[in-house]
């Protein structure tokens, strides 16, 4: 390796032991915080963790580089009014190759822990499995609701400028709320009546655009009780930022259970007139002045 | 070039002046509207209004002067002649079309220095309308508006705001040449700005455009004609960037003086030569969205209807395959000027040089290979997000080259702290922010809570206005006294830069925070949690816009009642452009300049100065 | 206006090889430009026909595009490109190239007319799906821009005489070529694009 000689040496130095100082500080503070999206569902927990990461490896960088700029300020301005011309250095290879080795490294690092967070099974499904597109799959336009497997099959459909929630399982029923039971993983479908909106939930750690003719799959599993706060995030027109929803509440199984039932019953004469369950909804007629 | 015998005698005698260019432009607006109503292509007048702004820009163009070449070679008239540099020497010349690149660069500045100061009104606006969590003091249709406007206005003035003035006006000058490549077509990009800009404004009589910068589908179809401001005004600017891309390359490549390598070319050209490269190349590809949109809105195709064959995210993928591009040509040009300029005020020569060109290109070229993070949670399939986080997190490696140049150019120095000097400093702070918190966006996971919200407005608000913007400045105060002969006043520049680094960073840090709790962009009603946030914020603001007026008085108070002219070369700096006497002849270089060294070499012994400029008489072409 | 050599000191000769190079650098940056615009409606092409979203890339019945009928313009436009691409080439330049590159801007001028023709009766509706919108759009387009080409040809051919200055800037009129090869490559794909694989 390389050797750092006189003044090279002497200003190194010291900002190596600043630096650390000012570094381990800074990353016990950062781990202090409490990072959204908290730690309300099995996805929003690994999220939380991953926000935490990048702060940590963030801290020690920005204090490196102000340290650097305040450094020079004070320590390689020019001295009286004259203009000297400062000791004629090109570069230096090893430090060169130091920086964008180590650079690629926290990089590589951070992707690696981006990608694994993405594949392990259940963080995949917090940011979408198979966003189906229409007639990929051969999707017509209809399926039946059915209950298969574990996972809770809610279809959140976005439209200017509110939210509503079909459930799949229990008929296709619609709600202006959205419910999901404990500890059961959520299988959210979401689309949109006429153009883009996104659906945020917060505490959930869940988003997922909104498109028309589109049927964006997501997945959630919720694991502490609670209420959820649910905005759009995508600019939708005027009431944009009307549109949100702050009624979004995990509740035990029975509690679910029981306000599903009673959402059937309420709705059920609205439920009649609505289209039947499906992925995406077109308006009829299609085209213009048919 | 025309000969003599060619042209014959024969002229209109047609002022050509912008006044002209009005006076044609409203009656072809009326023609375009009309037009569109005869084609009856729909009920709701888009033809008429896109063909109204077209015909209305090319009429200006006409009556600014840029059809009199086409018809001098077609026919052989003399229209009224383009003021050649060395003739027309009066201030008339920056109100006319003018081939000397440094009028040019110079009618850049003043302009896009007027639009910013009404994107800045706009945003004035918008963060009045959030000291109230409910949409109290603006309509929410307003506020739309208001962000639509100031947002591609914005968009516009950054995608030029250094390239216009600067690159105009210094790339001749840095690399030995005594013209462009290709004057018109430069004039060509200066002229489209303005009919952009007021096509842009126009927008606010049809109540704007409900969609921000980004355009997408199918709400911008649902809109109404305000989004045809948008249509017509962006590709105008995406044309500029094209023909003004072209112009730059080919004036690098083909007009070096003899003696300038690539080796020796200042970083600033460096910046240029890149950014140039991905504007070429990028704003065809918005052309395209842009036409589709038009067509959508007009003769009712499905581009962008998946209920009729089209998608929502062909949209989103040709506007982001240029949209990333685009920011970075926003940015790679301020990499250029603080490059330049600190090598010059630390006394030492440009740190790892090399590196640093490679650090642009690096950018540049990975550019390209990220557009996708804009679409992690718009549905697209899974197996792509590991890709474009991949790439997105490597452009990291690049953007750090630009730090570990400029550091390592700091490096025992004896740094001469000028507000330029200040600027620099200001955005390396501005860029770090703005650098890290993008690699928050480029990791999917946390780009889920992220995305949308007021962290990523603040992301592009701090690599942006405290990147680019703080770049701008540190070349106004920089090369300002080469441009007008006066130097700007570093005391109140001492101010305007303190009073702009603090009250930018506390008017976008906490928004930082905003976007954590819960606020998503783009909306005119909040939490009311965020009250206190939001409010501190926007007294921020009013600061922030403070500082810049601060700036613009230190301008009219420095060029019009100052009585010091600036030396020719008041930094004492060796690169090619500060050898020049100010005022710049009409031509730059009374001789062909022989250039023989580079222009940081600082503290080298024996350095040469960096051109002969006794020159050599017949010798062209670049080394 | 008399000339002005912008470079005091450059003799014309040495001025006429810069000009050359300059030009030619920037017809190549152009064309590179000009390639990704393409390429942004190749991409569409390519995106829609494979999402085929609501099957409504081609409905059923859609009257197809006259294959004829683009084929004519084609060849057309081929030949315009390779007439003037010969005649720029010419050694033994004056005569054969006030032949070859008049009967280029005739044949140019016929695929444009032909091809606008083409445009107003389509026989199918804009409305009618994804593949007619990016017909339309792509041949428009390619239009517009074969358009503008024919005119710039028209200043070339008008200038080709002795009182002109396109034989005494060759390195201008040869450049020009490339543009319009260009123009005929991107025809032939679009060609077999939009007739052959939609």
């Amino acid at each position: 390796m390389f050797r750092l000689e006189g003044q090279d040496r002497v200003h190194a130095g010291r900002l190596a032991v600043i630096w650390v100082i000012l570094s381990v500080i800074g990353i016990v503070a950062a781990l202090q915080i409490h990072y959204p999206p908290y730690d309300n569902s099995v996805q929003g927990a690994d999220q939380s963790k991953t926000m935490a990461l990048m702060t940590v490896l963030a801290v020690p960088i920005f204090i490196g580089v102000v340290l650097m700029l305040v450094y020079s300020a004070i320590f390689f301005r020019r001295r009286g009014l004259e203009l000297v011309d400062g000791p004629p250095m090109l570069g230096n290879t090893p430090v060169q190759v130091a920086w964008i080795g180590i650079s690629a490294v926290v990089v590589l690092f951070l992707a690696v822990v981006g990608i694994t967070t993405l594949a392990s099974s259940s963080a995949a499904q917090a940011v979408g499995a198979a966003g189906r597109a229409i007639g990929q799959s051969g999707e017509t336009g209809s399926s039946t609701a059915g209950g298969q497997g574990p996972e809770l099959q809610v279809q959140v459909v976005a439209q200017q400028w509110y939210f509503t929630y079909r459930y799949a399982d229990y008929g296709g029923v619609e709600t202006t709320h959205l419910y999901l039971p404990l500890n059961r993983p959520v299988e959210l479908h979401v689309t949109s009546l006429d153009i883009i909106h996104s659906f945020w939930a917060y505490q959930l750690g869940v988003k997922a655009d909104a498109n028309p003719g589109v049927d964006n799959v997501f997945h959630v599993t919720p694991d502490k009780l609670g209420g959820f706060q649910v905005r759009c995030a995508e600019l939708c027109g005027i009431w944009h930022g009307h549109m949100a929803d702050s009624d979004g509440r995990v509740v035990s199984q029975s509690d679910f259970d029981a306000w599903i039932a009673q959402q059937q019953k309420d709705e059920a004469d609205i439920q009649k007139a609505l289209p039947s369950y499906a992925p995406y909804y077109f308006p009829e007629p299609l085209t213009k002045g048919s | 070039m025309v000969t003599a015998e060619h042209v014959s005698e024969r002229r209109l005698s047609i002022p050509n002046n912008p006044i002209t260019g009005v006076l044609l432009a409203i009656p072809a607006y009326f023609a375009g509207l009309w037009l569109g109503t005869l084609f009856g292509l729909n009920d709701d007048a888009n033809t008429g209004v896109i063909l109204g702004y077209t015909f209305a820009t090319a009429a200006f163009l006409i009556g600014v002067g840029f059809l009199n070449y086409p018809l001098e070679r077609l026919f052989g008239w003399r229209v009224s002649p383009i003021s050649d540099p060395e003739e027309n020497r009066g201030i008339g010349r920056f109100f006319r079309l003018s081939l000397d690149h440094k009028v040019i660069g110079m009618q850049y500045l003043v302009t896009i220095l007027i639009m910013l100061l009404f994107g800045g009104i706009g945003a004035m606006l918008i963060r009045s309308s959030l000291l109230s969590p409910d949409s109290s003091i603006t309509p929410p249709g307003q506020y739309i508006m208001l962000i639509g406007l100031h947002s591609v206005m914005m968009i516009f003035i950054t995608s030029a705001v250094i390239v216009g003035p600067f690159g105009n006006y210094l790339v001749p000058l840095m690399i030995g040449a005594r013209r462009m490549a290709f004057p018109r077509l430069e004039a060509l990009s200066f002229w489209l700005v303005p009919p952009a800009a007021v096509i842009l404004a126009a927008a606010a009589f049809w109540g704007g455009f409900p969609t921000g910068w980004t355009g997408y589908p199918p709400l911008s179809e649902q809109a109404g004609q305000g989004m045809d401001s948008y249509i017509v005004g962006f590709a105008l600017i995406g044309l500029a960037l094209i023909v003004s891309g072209i112009n730059m390359l080919a004036t690098i490549i083909t007009l070096r003086a003899p003696g300038m390598t690539w080796t020796r070319l200042p970083i600033f050209v460096w910046g240029i030569f890149t950014t140039s490269i991905l504007g070429m190349l990028a704003a065809p590809v918005l052309a395209v969205a842009l036409v589709q949109l038009a067509m959508d809105r007009t003769v009712q195709t499905s581009f962008f209807l998946s209920a009729n064959g089209g998608s929502n995210y062909l949209w989103q993928n040709l506007f982001w395959f240029f949209g990333h591009p685009e920011v970075y040509i926003f940015i790679l040009p301020a990499f250029g000027i603080i490059m330049e300029i600190v090598p010059h005020f630390a006394r030492k020569p440009l740190w790892g040089y090399r590196t640093g060109v490679v650090g642009l290109f690096g950018v540049a070229l990975l550019s390209w290979f990220v557009w996708q993070h804009h679409l992690f949670v718009s549905g697209i399939a899974p197996v792509l997000r590991p890709f474009y986080m991949l790439s997105t997190e490597l452009i990291s490696i690049p953007t750090g080259i630009i730090f570990l140049v400029t550091l390592g150019t700091l490096w025992r120095a004896r740094v001469w702290f000028t507000v330029p000097m200040l600027f620099c400093m200001g955005f390396l702070f501005n860029f770090l922010i703005g650098g890290i918190s993008g690699v928050y966006l480029s990791d999917v996971p946390t780009d889920v809570t992220l995305h949308g919200s007021y962290f990523s407005m603040a992301h592009f608000h701090y690599t942006i206005m405290g990147g680019e913007i703080f770049a701008l400045m540190a070349a106004c105060y920089y090369w300002l006294p080469k441009m007008t002969g006066k130097m700007l006043s570093a005391t109140i520049g001492r101010v305007h830069f303190w009073w702009m680094f603090i009250a930018f960073n506390s008017t976008f840090f906490p928004l930082f925070i905003a976007g954590i709790l819960n606020m998503p962009r783009r909306v005119s009603s909040y939490d009311p949690a965020l009250q206190g946030l939001n409010t501190w914020v926007t007294i921020s603001a009013y600061f922030l816009f403070g500082s810049m007026i601060l700036f613009a008085g230190n301008v009219i108070y420095s060029l019009f009642f100052s009585a010091r002219p600036a030396l020719a070369n008041p930094w004492h700096a060796r690169s090619l452009e500060w050898q020049l006497p100010t005022p710049v002849p009409a031509y730059n270089f009374e001789r062909v300049p022989m250039i023989v060294g580079g222009p940081y070499d600082y503290g080298v012994p024996n350095a040469r100065p960096v051109a002969d400029l006794g020159g050599l008489v017949g010798v062209t072409g670049g080394g | 206006m008399a000339v002005r050599t912008r470079g005091r000191d450059v003799s014309p000769g040495v001025e006429a090889l810069l000009d050359a190079r300059v030009v030619s650098v920037g017809v190549w940056l152009f064309l590179a430009a000009d390639l990704f615009f393409f390429a942004g409606w190749w991409f569409a092409f390519f995106y829609l026909r494979a999402l085929n979203n609501n099957q409504a890339w081609m409905i059923q019945g859609l009257v197809r595009p006259n294959r004829g009928f683009g084929t004519v313009v084609l060849i057309l436009a081929v030949l315009t490109a390779l007439a003037y691409f010969a005649a720029s080439r010419t050694p033994g330049r004056g005569s054969v190239f006030r032949l070859l590159a008049p009967v280029s801007l005739v044949l140019g001028i016929a695929a444009v007319l032909y091809q606008g023709y083409g445009m107003w009766h389509l026989g199918f509706g804009l409305t009618d799906g994804a593949y007619p919108s990016v017909f339309s759009g792509l041949t428009g387009s390619w239009l517009v821009q074969l358009a503008g080409a024919v005119a710039w040809l028209a200043t070339v051919v008008l200038q080709a005489g002795a009182r002109g200055d396109t034989l005494a800037r060759p390195h201008s009129a040869t450049s020009f070529g490339w543009i319009l090869l260009f123009l005929a490559a991107v025809g032939i794909i679009n060609y077999f694009l939009l007739y052959f694989v939609a």
